[in-house]
């Protein structure tokens, strides 16, 4: 994997998700030729989008703001290799990714073994009895519920997920991220929501009986 | 198993599940599988799955980091304030 973010594909939900900020272009040009307060605009303003992707990659506050640390730190270093192929917001966060699988990967953790990773065990996997038909979820979960369920994704399922479902990745890109198949992608991103499911379901059943 | 044979409407529930990463990724329109229109398990499945999948995509940043974080930043710019774009220097750990 390399270190430096690629240039994504321009299409699909990163235009959607990444649109021009007011100031953006200037200050980074003025970056780039080293202005620090220029780097503090980028930084106030991207900061929370980098932060969140981080906190939800890793589910842990400490290593979320180190790495959010050294991600800026890499754009700092690397901001002059931006060429504008893509939005300034999916070249950063593009970055943000690397820099967190880099660190998974240091740290040899399971998440970051992808066999292991992306073939959990049976248990995580889809469930064919699919239980009660009384509940279901629509309309019924809050943001907060549902952030609560991905912290308690297993950390492969929450990768593919976060990267798939909530920052627009599509499964090639994740693929070529995470140095796997793009089938393990789609596969992992199935279990991941149908795990999501369960403990949607499962919080929901408490609540009813409490 | 191909997305045609989600078509099928002998298809038993294991079966469609299996299907599922391909239909969805395809993007077709499971309301018209046959299969879920006898099957109210499975079509409770995929109202549950599209949903979480669209409830996951309005998820926006909501957290900002401790300012320790700039200030770590700053403090790691200022000890190696040269070339902003040479490589190879350390970022600041945590205080």
């Amino acid at each position: 994997m390399s270190a430096g973010p690629t240039q994504p594909r321009p299409a699909n939900q990163h235009v959607r998700r990444n649109p021009p900020i007011a100031g953006e272009e200037e200050a980074i040009e003025k970056a780039r030729n080293g202005d620090a307060r220029a780097f503090e605009t980028l930084y106030a303003m991207h900061k929370r989008r980098v932060y969140s992707l981080c906190l939800r990659m890793l589910g842990n506050v400490a290593e979320a703001e180190d790495l959010t640390q050294e991600a800026f730190l890499q754009l700092y270093r690397k901001i002059g290799t931006f060429r504008g192929d893509s939005a300034f917001s999916t070249w950063l966060h593009r970055l943000a990714v690397n820099v967190v699988l880099m660190h998974l990967r240091r740290k040899g953790l399971p998440q970051v073994s992808l066999e292991e990773t992306l073939e959990p065990s049976q248990d995580d996997g889809p469930r064919k009895d699919i239980g009660a038909r009384d509940l279901t979820l629509s309309g019924s979960i809050d943001r907060v519920t549902l952030e609560r369920a991905i912290e308690n994704l297993p950390p492969g399922y929450r990768l593919v997920f976060v990267l798939h479902d909530v920052e627009g990745y599509e499964h090639n890109e994740i693929a070529e991220m995470l140095d796997c198949s793009i089938g393990n992608s789609k596969s992992q991103l199935h279990k991941a929501r149908m795990k999501l499911r369960d403990l949607l379901r499962t919080g929901q059943r408490k609540e009813q009986i409490a | 198993m191909s997305v045609l044979r989600a078509m099928d409407k002998t298809m038993t529930c294991s079966e469609f599940q299996d299907s599922l990463p391909e239909l969805f990724e395809a993007q077709a329109d499971l309301s018209a599988q046959e299969h879920l229109k006898t099957c109210d398990n499975c079509a409770a499945l995929v109202r549950d799955l599209e949903y979480i999948a669209s409830q996951a995509k309005l998820l926006l940043p909501m957290h900002d980091p401790s300012p320790a974080v700039w200030d770590n930043i700053q403090q790691a710019i200022r000890h190696n304030p040269g070339d902003p774009h040479a490589s190879g220097s350390a970022p600041a750990g945590r205080k």
